[in-house]
């Protein structure tokens, strides 16, 4: 299999390294795959030979590697002669239209091309047209790492919950707030020290109104409801509230309660994210980064998935999602070898 | 719907058999029964049930028929399942105001505040509100925060 990858930044890096370390692994499943094209905001490599991964992963810009770096060129073009059969696509989210990973997503599935993304933008503008286009062209079109980053849902719901029907999802899906609700939990701290210490560790967005007003976890919502609720929701649609209202003497009345105050997204009757009073020994009450899923159905109940959201365990979802691509083409590799033997 | 139907029967063989039987026919499903032979007076034994009946008018036409039988009826009221819900609200709320925009259902039990004079005052109540109505009682709740510019927290 020939893979692109769009988008070298902080998932794109470390997706190059994890492909170099697993390199044994990946070659059981398919002795033909190859990492043939890399693009970053400003250019792009292309060996059709296959990039050279150990050399790909020293380096933190793709004008570093020792070969020629096709600068100012774009990443459509490598998608037009990458001649790939799958694009992994990590450029950073872009609420407001998607792009520019939305043009690139929609180029390679009208090329034929499957999708693995960690990129939300693009599926909560525009969910349904890909879903539908990779339909149409006969492609997969998948994106474990856009919801709570390594927590396999996507993946779990697809293959080991066929037969049930998803009545609710509830969800502490931003790692920075749960950070804050944390810190103010067990510490006693205020939310404007304990978000000053969460930039201070590196681990808010840029814009921290992203992670705080709730818009991330929002985006999240909105990719849950549509695809494993089958809902048409769009990112207006959700009742959005953040956690800057959250003080201190609420965060200890509620203790005293036996409660824990967390951000929640909640898709059933209302379609919302909302700070919530969490009981203490409920299993959605995890703390620090960690995020958690919980999914009631209406034959397996209520299941609880926990794990971290974001940085680079969100590496591992994305490969999952590649090497369910390769195992899926196999097999339909298979199936159209033995029909034109019949 | 479940009642608590508490009759009087004589304290004789077969009167509770007896008295079943219009609860039975008049689709009175029995959840718990006591017997309380510890409290006779009179040669009457009181008899505690909890009974599901389909609708009010079940009931009625159970007492219509247990009061034929000349069973005495001590009470009959429908029980109410009610949860209890704890909710917080920040913002300048006032509990006065609070009870008597008169919540539908919503009995305040119990109440808590922190930093009162500040505009980020914390109201925690504790709620009892019927089951049934839990999800709309909280909608109001919310309806009224959000008119006095204050944040709800309600349970997940």
């Amino acid at each position: 299999m020939k893979v692109i990858l769009v988008g070298f930044g902080f998932i794109g890096r470390g997706l190059v390294k994890t492909f170099h370390e697993k390199l044994d692994k990946i070659r059981i499943l398919d002795r033909e795959f190859k990492l043939v094209g890399v693009s970053d905001s400003r250019g792009y490599l292309y060996d059709e030979d296959g990039l050279d991964l150990e050399k790909l992963a020293d380096v933190k810009r793709l004008s570093e590697y020792p070969n020629e770096y096709r600068e100012g060129g774009s990443a459509e073009e490598l998608i037009e002669k990458g001649n790939a059969d799958l694009m992994v696509e990590t450029t950073p989210t872009n609420i407001k239209n998607g792009e520019p990973g939305l043009t690139f997503m929609r180029k390679a599935l009208s090329e034929g091309i499957h999708v693995v993304t960690s990129n939300k933008g693009p599926l909560v503008v525009a969910f349904r047209d890909l879903t539908m286009l990779a339909e149409k062209n006969g492609c997969h079109l998948l994106y474990e790492g856009t919801v709570a980053g390594a927590v396999p849902i996507f993946s779990l719901v697809r293959e080991c919950l066929q037969g049930d029907k998803i009545r609710r999802i509830s969800g502490i899906l931003n790692g920075t707030t749960n950070y804050i609700l944390s810190r103010m939990y067990f510490e006693g701290t205020s939310f404007e020290l304990a978000l000053k210490e969460a930039q201070e560790r590196g681990i808010t967005e840029r814009d921290s109104s992203y992670d705080v007003d709730g818009i991330d976890a929002a985006c999240k919502v909105v990719i849950l409801a549509n695809a494993l609720m089958n809902r048409n929701v769009k990112f207006e649609d959700v009742e959005r509230t953040g956690i800057r209202r959250i003080t201190q003497e609420a965060v200890s009345l509620a203790k005293k309660s036996n409660f824990a105050i967390k951000l929640v997204g909640t898709i059933d009757r209302r379609i919302e994210v909302a700070p919530k009073l969490v009981p203490i020994n409920h299993p959605l009450c995890v703390h620090g980064t960690l995020n958690a899923v919980y999914i009631e159905t209406d034959l397996a109940k209520e299941l609880t998935l926990v794990g971290y959201g974001a940085g680079k365990e969100t590496v591992s979802a994305v490969l999952n999602d590649v090497l369910t691509v390769m195992k899926r083409t196999q097999v339909e590799n298979h199936k159209s070898w033995k029909r034109s033997r019949a | 719907m479940k009642f608590d139907l508490t009759i009087a029967l004589a304290d004789r063989p077969g009167e509770l058999i007896r008295a079943l039987e219009p609860i039975a026919k008049n689709g009175g499903n029995i959840i718990s029964i006591i017997h309380e032979r510890e409290k006779p007076s009179d040669a009457f034994v009181p008899v505690s049930l909890v009974v599901d009946f389909p609708s009010k008018w079940n009931l009625r036409k159970t007492i219509e028929d247990l009061k034929r039988l000349g069973v005495a009826i001590i009470r009959s009221e429908e029980i109410i399942d009610t949860t209890r819900v704890t909710a917080i609200l920040i913002g300048s709320v006032d509990i006065k105001r609070l009870a008597e925009a008169g919540i539908r259902n919503v009995k305040i039990v119990g109440f808590e505040v922190s930093a009162p004079t500040s505009k980020d005052a914390c109201l925690k109540l504790e709620l009892e509100i019927p089951t049934e109505h839990v999800e709309e009682a909280l909608d109001d709740i919310r309806r009224i925060a959000k008119a006095e510019n204050a944040l709800l927290l309600s349970p997940i």
